[in-house]
């Protein structure tokens, strides 16, 4: 920054007034930054100017022709007029000229109100028209997709939805179809929208050609009362606009913060405030009565968890344990480490629950080791096992514009990416062979493909595309390179090794090694102390104590670890082996539905606190709504608890734990032993998606839906051989359990490798693996006879 | 072709017209190739340049730049740079490309390397209208022929010079002839006109310097070369003009530019077809404004017709004669703009609509008096607003019918109002 030579500078004058702005700026630009209003719809800050809507019109001094002040550059000397008779009147023809074809169906239009064109013709536009014609007539509304629709009429193509999936998302989600007056926005081939960013497609529409399944005739923008908070969904962290009408949440909206999100946001985020008011929310306390749930008072409840935790303690020290922490607030979580490690005098705290015991999430600390605007200033992308737009959406928009400007993208993975198209290399293989890939990666100069010795003389077929002299060469051409290394890695085989190897393969470049893992307010627990103390066991440590009965009393909050626990059967055994288990729950989870005490507790949108994202920024959440019934704050409730137990919980007790430097510590040290043996021909990999059907995303209109059902990823020619098609119903075995899953028979997977998604409720993909021995050796069988109605 | 034998010598159709000018052989006999050895291995690029500046050639596509001039602007030290052949010949009325192409391919073809090794370009797209069928099978039979005798590949005439030439269908859009919209539809995009600047010799396709060309104001490089720009001065310099609509012979015609309207009309295409008279001209296409009879003498040359109001544009000229009701005319010239304008800019796409649906309504009997204001006020509305010149085309000549025949628009409405509505 500091090399960065001073912008030259140009004076002009607009409407006489003197401006001068930095060389480069558009006349739009330096009006605006004068306070001067020049009425535009295409034109879109965040994106090139196009100059196609034509509203921008000006008058420039010694200039033929009006000019578009969206696209002509501002030059020394110039004289503009944005208000000369014939910019008046070129208003007026582009304002009624966009208006003939439009319905003016505003009374029953969401954009009502909030309306770009509306506004304008307010404003700027002739007030009466010359159209006495038959106006455009087009089916309406149009679905595009689950969530998104289209109003042909309405729009107005100023190609503002199509250049954001060009140019911001690079998804290419919406184009232009037909020509001239035919002109419409659609998807290509006719298909559903596929896209992870089209709630911001929405929110730039200058008309309410697009609109939201979600909130179509919801309300009206001048009943809404937006409350500024964070979204705490993915861990990205983006600023939000919560829109409330009448105690409810009826929209979230991006909130402009340019450090993190800047203007956009994921559909995650955009459509993931449903489950707030879901029906089902638990509102009173719930207590095993007689091997039941039943309701309770908070006096009830809580005094027989004090009782529990008090009969604990006077049987020695550390016979409780904690799991959870993504879903509390920074504050919540640091009630909760004092709490159990100060005053209940634990150390078996873990917020890490779903992390297997092998890989290497347990052995490094979570989080990005720079801020994300430095990540976007980066050269190269390492993405090793992180499916970026599944996980971390809004950092993939970074991403894509480094890209842009010249940056390369290298990814590693066992799946074909979204955002492959955007890669300069691609080093694909199964998941049980990332790790090897990488350490022959991480040697500098390396030109040999990966050493696959201990999996030769199997039929499983070879690594594709790989090109590792290529990819190593092109990360060694970084001088800012960031790798990512994600939780699809970090949880297959030989995690310590892939750490030391991506550890080994960003230093050698010079580079960031970025631990993208946690979800949430993951990054809060971790730094607020939910972490095994002095001596404390971690999240698996944890869960084989209980099942070995070393634990009078689990404890959770801010966490499913019943779906959440990469290992089912570990679960259920840790359940089976603790005599009491108190949740924190919102709803009747998995978890909940197991446990001796369920204290309803609000959701981070019912909140004042903070959340810490990816970047360890801390970032405030404001309570939009109220809870229901008698739902608490996990705070709230650890200070009831205290004071039950005569405990005082003082302030910042928990110890501080801060992700800087890359500690990796010795667990699971013992890799190598497990990779020993025949790898199966067939193995099963979980992975994450952005759209999910979870305890909070299941219950959001649009997020389930885009959803859709639980399903397997399939090589075609896997399918083939074992007679599977294409959205048929298939069972899925391993030696440990079966699902049935719909099939989708893709090359997204390699041959060899059925990929399973997590989030779906009530399908315990978890269930087929254990943590180890790794990798999972799974059969595949239609369950429906080929072309029979699946379900 | 009677009136043919009276003709001064032609300079590019004797190409044409010669017989199998699609062999490289027959062409090679004739002379052909001969000017792009020598730009490939005896010219310096600035001699050549030097060449078709004194020749005065200007692009034949419709603009009418200066043709050397364009030369210069392609930065000399860029490492990548392309050459794109506009073959995307859709102007109505405007057929010589295509003639030139199925006449003699491999005049093209020469006039390409010309192009290629003076700006330095090794990649060369001919960009041909999708429909151009024929013309696609022989321009690739003839850059196949020229390959085998190494010209198109590496070291062309055994020169340092290398040049390949990819031939690309359209996708049947009038845009596409626009030069920009052209490179966004050969980058795979859809076809809608870029903002300028950048022009495309700073950042054409995919962003390198990038000559684009019309495929006539090609094939007159050889010819510049070959005689030498004073003799091909000497000659008009020459212009291809096609000639269609009421006249005895429609076809293309080389002629001296500067010739009038009249000699066109009535010498080289034999005049009005019997018993009709001439009622008005489109010297440039129906993107440019029509003459009338008190403009017959114009001159067929830029400034001239830049005088009367119109444009030379890319010299096809249609004719019109008394049995055609200039409501019509416009009405289908208008249709044409409305159903090829790209979509992009809202005055276009929405004013050429507009008017079309007025011009319906007029044609069907249901004009009223004041639709002619208001045909005026929207060409009012669409002229200096819209994004590129396919929209701007469309005031000038709907203005000037509506002064110049307003009788005929008048008499429209009225035999509508006569018979009720």
């Amino acid at each position: 920054m500091a090399a960065e030579a001073p912008r030259a500078a140009v004076t002009l004058v607009i409407d006489g007034r003197e401006v001068t702005v930095p060389k480069g700026m558009t006349v739009y630009q330096a009006a605006r930054s004068t306070g001067i209003d020049i009425p535009i719809f295409c034109y879109h800050d965040r994106m090139p100017p196009l100059g196609a809507c034509r509203m921008c019109l000006v008058e420039v001094h010694k200039m033929p022709k009006l000019q578009t002040a969206c696209t002509l550059e501002a030059s020394e000397g110039m004289v503009v007029s944005t208000t000369s008779p014939a910019v008046r009147a070129a208003q007026e023809s582009i304002l009624e000229l966009l208006l003939i074809n439009h319905p003016l169906d505003c009374p029953i239009c969401d954009k009502g109100g909030e309306c770009p064109l509306q506004d304008q013709a307010f404003r700027y536009g002739p007030g009466r028209s010359r159209f006495i014609e038959v106006k455009r007539d087009r089916a309406k509304p149009i679905a595009l997709g689950p969530v998104l629709v289209l109003d042909r009429e309405r729009c107005i193509l100023c190609w503002r939805c199509v250049r954001f999936g060009e140019i911001i998302a690079g998804d290419d989600a919406l184009k232009g179809f037909e020509r001239g007056f035919a002109s419409e926005v659609g998807t290509p081939r006719a298909l559903t929208v596929e896209s992870k960013f089209i709630g911001n497609a929405i929110s730039i529409c200058p008309v309410g050609a697009l609109t939201s399944r979600t909130y179509r005739f919801k309300a009206r923008p001048w009943d809404i009362e937006p409350v500024a908070s964070t979204c705490a969904h993915c861990g990205v962290g983006c600023s939000i606009w919560l829109d409330v009408r009448g105690g409810e949440i009826l929209r979230t909206r991006a909130r402009e913060e340019p450090e993190v999100n800047d203007v956009w946001l994921c559909d995650r985020g955009f459509l993931g405030h449903g489950y707030v008011a879901a029906e089902d929310r638990l509102t009173n306390p719930l207590v095993r009565w007689e091997g039941r749930l039943q309701e309770a008072s908070w006096d009830e409840a809580l005094g027989l968890v004090a009782d529990r935790l008090r009969a604990s303690r006077e049987r020695g020290p550390g016979r409780v344990a904690f799991l959870g922490g993504r879903r509390l607030t920074n504050e919540d979580a640091s009630a909760a480490a004092g709490f159990f490690r100060d005053l209940v005098g634990t150390p078996h705290l873990d917020h890490r629950v779903d992390s297997p015991p092998d890989g290497a999430s347990l052995g490094v600390s979570w989080g990005l080791r720079s801020s994300l605007d430095e990540l976007g200033r980066g050269d190269v992308f390492v993405l090793v096992g992180c499916d970026i737009t599944e996980e971390y959406p809004v950092v993939w928009l970074r991403i894509k514009a480094a890209i842009d400007r010249g940056a390369r993208l290298v990814i590693v993975h066992a799946k074909r990416l979204e955002v492959r198209r955007h890669a300069h290399c691609e080093l694909l293989d199964r998941q049980d062979r990332i790790a090897p890939l990488v350490a022959a990666l991480a040697a500098a100069g390396a030109a040999t493909p990966p050493e696959s010795g201990d999996v030769a003389g199997l039929a499983a077929p070879p690594a594709e595309s790989v090109d590792l002299a290529a990819a190593a060469a092109t990360i060694a051409s970084g001088e800012r390179v960031h790798v990512l290394l994600g939780r699809f890695a970090m949880d297959g085989p030989d995690g310590p090794d892939l750490l030391r190897s991506a550890d080994a393969l960003a230093r050698r470049v010079n580079g960031t090694l970025h631990i993208a893992r946690g979800q949430g307010n993951d990054l809060g627990a971790q730094r607020f102390g939910l972490l095994p103390g002095e001596g404390g066991m971690d999240a698996p440590g944890i869960l084989r104590g209980a099942a070995a009965g070393a634990f009078d009393l689990l404890y959770v909050a801010g966490s499913d670890p019943a779906t959440a626990v990469t290992d089912g059967a570990a679960w259920q055994s840790a359940r089976r082996g603790v005599g009491f288990v108190v949740v924190h729950e919102a709803f009747l989870s998995a978890t909940a539905l197991a446990a001796d005490v369920v204290l309803p507790v609000l959701v981070l949108p019912e909140k004042d606190g903070t959340v810490t994202n990816l970047e360890g920024r801390t970032l405030t959440l404001r309570a939009a709504v109220k809870g229901p019934g008698q739902a608490r704050a996990d705070r709230e409730i650890f200070d009831l608890l205290s004071a039950r137990m005569r405990f005082v919980l003082g302030p910042g007790t928990a110890a501080r734990i801060e992700p800087d430097g890359l500690a990796i510590s010795g667990a699971g040290a013992h890799s190598g032993d497990v990779r020993e043996g025949t790898a199966p021909f067939l193995i099963v990999a979980v992975a994450d998606r952005l759209f999910t059907q979870g305890s909070m995303t299941g219950r959001c209109r649009g997020l389930s839906d885009l959803a859709g059902t639980a399903h397997c990823l399939i090589h075609p020619a896997d399918a083939a051989r074992a007679g599977v098609t294409d959205l048929g119903l298939v069972e899925l075995a391993t030696e440990h359990a079966s699902v049935v899953v719909q099939a989708r028979v893709s090359d997204v997977t390699l041959p060899g490798q059925v990929i399973v998604h997590r989030g779906y409720d009530g399908v315990p993909v978890h269930a087929l693996v254990r943590w180890s021995p790794v990798p999972v050796g799974v059969e595949i069988r239609p369950v429906a006879p080929p072309g029979g109605e699946p379900q | 072709m009677a009136t043919e034998a009276a003709m001064p010598e032609s300079a590019l159709l004797r190409w044409v017209r010669a017989e199998g000018m699609a062999e490289i052989e027959q062409y090679r006999r004739a002379g052909g190739y001969d000017a792009a050895r020598r730009a490939a291995t005896e010219l310096t690029p600035d001699q050549v340049i030097e060449m078709v500046t004194a020749s005065g050639l200007r692009g034949k596509g419709g603009a009418g730049f200066p043709t050397a001039q364009k030369w210069k602007f392609i930065p000399r030290a860029a490492p990548v740079k392309y050459v794109v052949v506009n073959g995307d010949e859709g102007e109505p009325g405007t057929f010589k490309d295509r003639t030139l192409i199925e006449g003699c391919p491999h005049l093209l073809v020469e006039g390409i390397l010309i192009a290629a090794v003076t700006i330095g370009a090794r990649k060369v797209y001919v960009y041909l209208r999708r429909e151009f069928y024929r013309c696609r099978r022989l321009l690739e039979a003839a850059i196949a022929q020229a390959r085998g005798a190494g010209f198109v590949g590496e070291r062309i005439f055994g020169s340092d010079h290398a040049v390949e030439i990819v031939v690309h269908p359209g996708a049947g859009a009038y845009i596409a002839g626009e030069e920009t919209a052209l490179l966004e539809s050969l980058e795979g995009r859809r076809a809608m006109p870029r903002q300028r600047p950048p022009f495309p010799a700073q950042a054409g396709l995919y962003q390198q310097p990038t000559l684009v060309q019309n495929v006539e104001t090609l094939c007159h490089l050889p010819v510049i070369i070959g005689l030498g720009p004073e003799r091909y001065k000497e000659l008009g310099p020459p212009v291809l003009f096609s000639v269609s609509g009421a006249v005895v012979r429609p076809g293309v015609y080389e002629a001296p530019l500067g010739v009038t309207l009249r000699s066109l009309i009535f010498e080289h295409a034999g005049g009005m077809r019997p018993g009709r008279r001439f009622k008005a001209a489109f010297p440039g296409g129906v993107s440019s404004v029509f003459l009338t009879e008190t403009d017959l003498d114009v001159k067929m040359d830029p400034d001239s017709l830049r005088q009367a109001g119109t444009m030379l544009g890319s010299a096809a000229v249609i004719v019109v004669d008394d049995s055609a009701d200039m409501v019509e005319v416009m009405a289908r010239a208008v249709e044409f703009y409305r159903d090829e304008s790209c979509g992009k800019c809202t005055p276009c796409r929405e004013g050429t609509a507009w008017i079309a649906q007025i011009f319906e309504r007029i044609l069907h009997g249901h004009g009223r008096t004041e639709d002619l204001a208001l045909l005026e006020g929207i060409a009012a509305g669409m002229t200096g607003t819209c994004f590129c010149p396919l929209g701007e085309s469309v005031p000038p000549g709907l203005v000037a019918s509506l002064r110049l025949f307003r009788d005929e628009y008048e008499r429209r409405i009225a035999v509508g109002a006569a018979h009720g509505r």
